[in-house]
């Protein structure tokens, strides 16, 4: 779908929500630049900025050549001498190639210059398995950047959140790394009215379902699941709390205790693999901080510590699904 | 030592050197220069002296035999344009912007005193002693804050360049970097990305020979590491790294093809590391590189080759001529007698300054992981 015909519905996709996000604040700060492998002329290869170039020109926003490290140093530079910064990843599984940008260069300088030099850099991407990507355009490779003190870390599920969140991550002095689910870049059934300017604070959880017997926490994607989940255990009697925590770093941990101390056990949910996933950092927060409130071991359900394969089968078997979230959520709450 | 001949090349050859920037300077300018390169290698006898009676921790990177590199780059540059140092450049930080006065505390370069305190790891480092060594910066005074990456600054570099240029602004912008740095990926993508946007940045390569106890030999396929510039189809400088107005020249030659818009380029100044990687590699650099290499990698002294130079055009009076004699002279040998008294009690007085500055409070370590955030502007 082009973006004149979107215009024409006062519903927005997840992926024009997040063009009108970088298209008002293009408007509103002339000191925003937007970098990245073909977004200008092309407008990006999902066109999350099309039409971008033409409106702001090629001085605002501009293509770069296939490097990412030189993307991401250049953004730093840039933001080094009073400019904000969009970067974009045309696949978030191609931000390794520039990894010591973001995490020795990027990450630390306001930390190491004793806060002289703030960082106001967006890099964003899609992210995400569930597509047929497989290996190299399938990742979820936010942990790697949840390890690296100085960036924020952030998901949108809906497409209010795009638009907000981004529009808050654009506004942020801190570098944010912005993870955009491509599976529901188009997706019709999540459109929705979103106001002009819409902000939406980062390190805010989202309550998307309440309940009272079961927490499921996640982000991204599998948030849908575990609502499918949720109206799947319903049958079964069981009122399972849904929260979507939209931002990893700064992690709203408040949301989810307060959701505890209602169902007393937890399922969080990720489509990265397992071991040093966040999910597996959220259970060690509750277990520390909120291990009295647990009437149940708290578990994950992650990809297994597989890459993403090609084919549908062995792509769905290794990521959660709303089949392994209900299994666990009944046993746990038998337990 | 000449540039190399390419279609998008300068040459230098067979021209007058009436016609070189080098020929512009008065002799005031070329005593300043002659000053410099004392203040330079005194910094680092002094440091070496400093730490062997342990007085300091960390590492030093002695530019010991590469100064008329930092100071032959940096003297012809205007007070606005960026620097883009890296561990064997500390003197750099309060050489640039030095023509403005070194005691004027608005010059574009940092005072000796902020200096010194990085050194010795105290509060009044620019940055808190937060990183260690070279790895300080000022965005106020246009220099790029450099970390342990090679070459990691050159996109950096980059950018801030793209920004001045987006802001109306004329600044160039030296990096610098050993030879060795020029083997890394994010090198390769940086200067590609300047060579197709033309933004003025000079990268500067310090061909020292080696790469730690690694050879040139063994990271770049060619005599001239300057001819990478080659692919990249922009302008690639030969400089004899021990002739301080021979750096100068190619330099401003690369600043003002950069400030014309004409794009970026490599000058590489040829030099060699007269001592260890870090001094943790003195002893242990003697034995991995052969003695004879070693002894004429040092026996250019880039501060002779200025006195000659000097002397041949009578800048020098016979007296001051032989005054001071630094060169040469290893940093247990040289005494604060080889040195103009001037530059000791220069140095002196940060030394001074940072020793009564305090050692920074353990809970900044936690601070400044995150600027504060609003969401609204």
């Amino acid at each position: 779908m082009s973006a004149s015909q979107t215009l024409e519905s006062p519903k927005k996709q997840y992926l024009n929500a997040l063009r009108d996000a970088i298209d008002e604040e293009l408007s509103l700060n002339p000191d925003l630049i937007c970098l990245g492998e073909d977004i200008g002329l092309l407008g990006g290869a999902f066109g999350v900025t099309e039409g971008l170039q033409a409106k702001y020109g090629t001085d605002r926003v501009f293509d770069m050549p296939i490097s990412e490290a030189a993307i991401i140093g250049t953004a730093v530079g840039a933001a080094l001498n009073g400019k904000t910064v969009m970067a974009e990843m045309q696949f978030i599984d191609f931000i390794s190639c520039g990894f010591d940008q973001i995490v020795n260069m990027l990450a630390t300088y306001h930390y190491r210059t004793a806060g002289e030099v703030s960082m106001p850099i967006v890099v964003r991407g899609p992210a995400g398995a569930y597509g047929g990507g497989a290996l190299y355009h399938s990742q979820m490779n936010e942990a790697w950047f949840c390890n690296a003190p100085g960036l924020k870390v952030v998901c949108p599920s809906t497409p209010a959140d795009a638009k907000g969140l981004l529009t808050a991550s654009l506004r942020d002095p801190n570098p944010v790394l912005f993870f955009e689910i491509k599976e529901l870049y188009r997706k019709r059934e999540i459109e929705e009215e979103i106001p002009s300017h819409h902000i939406v604070r980062l390190g805010e959880a989202a309550i998307r379902r309440f309940g009272s017997d079961i927490t499921l926490v996640s982000y991204g994607q599998n948030v849908y699941h575990c609502l499918q989940a949720a109206d799947e255990l319903v049958k079964e009697g069981i009122n399972a709390e849904v929260i979507d925590i939209r931002t990893l770093v700064p992690l709203d941990e408040d949301t989810i205790f307060a959701s505890l101390e209602k169902t007393n056990r937890l399922i969080v949910v990720n489509e990265a693999p397992m071991t040093c996933g966040f999910a597996g950092e959220i259970i060690a927060r509750v277990s520390e901080k909120a291990f009295h409130l647990l009437d149940a071991p708290p578990v994950r359900i992650t990809r297994l510590d597989t890459p993403v394969p090609w084919a549908k089968p062995l792509e769905l078997h290794v990521l959660p699904s709303v089949e392994k979230i209900v299994n666990l959520a009944k046993r746990l709450v038998a337990f | 030592m000449t540039a190399r001949k390419s279609s998008s090349q300068t040459t230098l050859e067979n021209q007058p050197s009436s016609s070189l920037p080098s020929s512009q300077l008065s002799r005031a300018d070329r005593l300043q220069i002659f000053n410099q390169l004392y203040l330079a290698r005194y910094f680092d006898i002094r440091l070496i002296k400093e730490k062997k009676r342990g007085r300091l921790r960390g590492t030093l990177y002695s530019s010991h035999n590469q100064e008329a590199i930092l100071v032959g780059s940096l003297f012809g540059l205007k007070p606005t344009d960026w620097i883009s140092p890296i561990h064997r450049d500390m003197p750099a930080f309060f050489l640039k912007d030095a023509r403005s006065g070194l005691e004027n505390p608005n010059r574009m370069g940092m005072s000796i005193e902020q200096v010194c305190c990085q050194v010795w790891g105290r509060v009044d480092s620019p940055g808190r002693a937060r990183d260690n060594w070279s790895h300080i910066g000022s965005k106020e005074k246009h220099i790029i804050h450099s970390t342990s990456m090679l070459a990691g600054t050159i996109p950096v570099a980059a950018g801030v360049m793209l920004a001045d240029r987006l802001n109306g602004g004329d600044a160039v912008c030296l990096t610098y970097n050993g030879e060795g740095s020029t083997a890394q990926g994010v090198f390769h993508e940086a200067v590609n990305f300047a060579a197709v946007r033309k933004l003025p940045v000079v990268t500067i390569i310090e061909n020292n020979q080696w790469a730690y106890g690694t050879p040139v030999s063994l990271e770049c396929p060619t005599e001239d590491v300057a001819r990478r510039a080659d692919g990249y189809g922009i302008l690639g400088l030969v400089a004899d790294g021990q002739d301080v107005f021979d750096v100068y020249d190619k330099v401003m030659m690369a600043v003002d093809h950069a400030r014309s818009g004409l794009g970026p380029s490599i000058v590489e100044c040829k030099t060699f590391r007269a001592y260890g990687h870090g001094d943790h590699d003195d002893d242990r650099a003697n034995k991995y590189r052969p003695n004879q290499e070693v002894m004429e990698g040092r026996s250019r002294d880039p501060i002779a080759i200025c006195r000659r130079k000097l002397a041949a055009l009578g800048d020098l009076d016979g007296a001051s001529e032989t005054a001071y004699w630094a060169e040469g002279k290893s940093a247990s040998e040289a005494t604060n007698d080889d040195f103009p008294p001037e530059v000791v009690e220069y140095l002196e007085r940060g030394i001074q300054f940072a020793l009564n500055s305090a050692v920074p409070d353990g809970n900044e370590g936690e601070q400044w992981v995150f600027a504060d955030s609003e969401v609204s502007r």
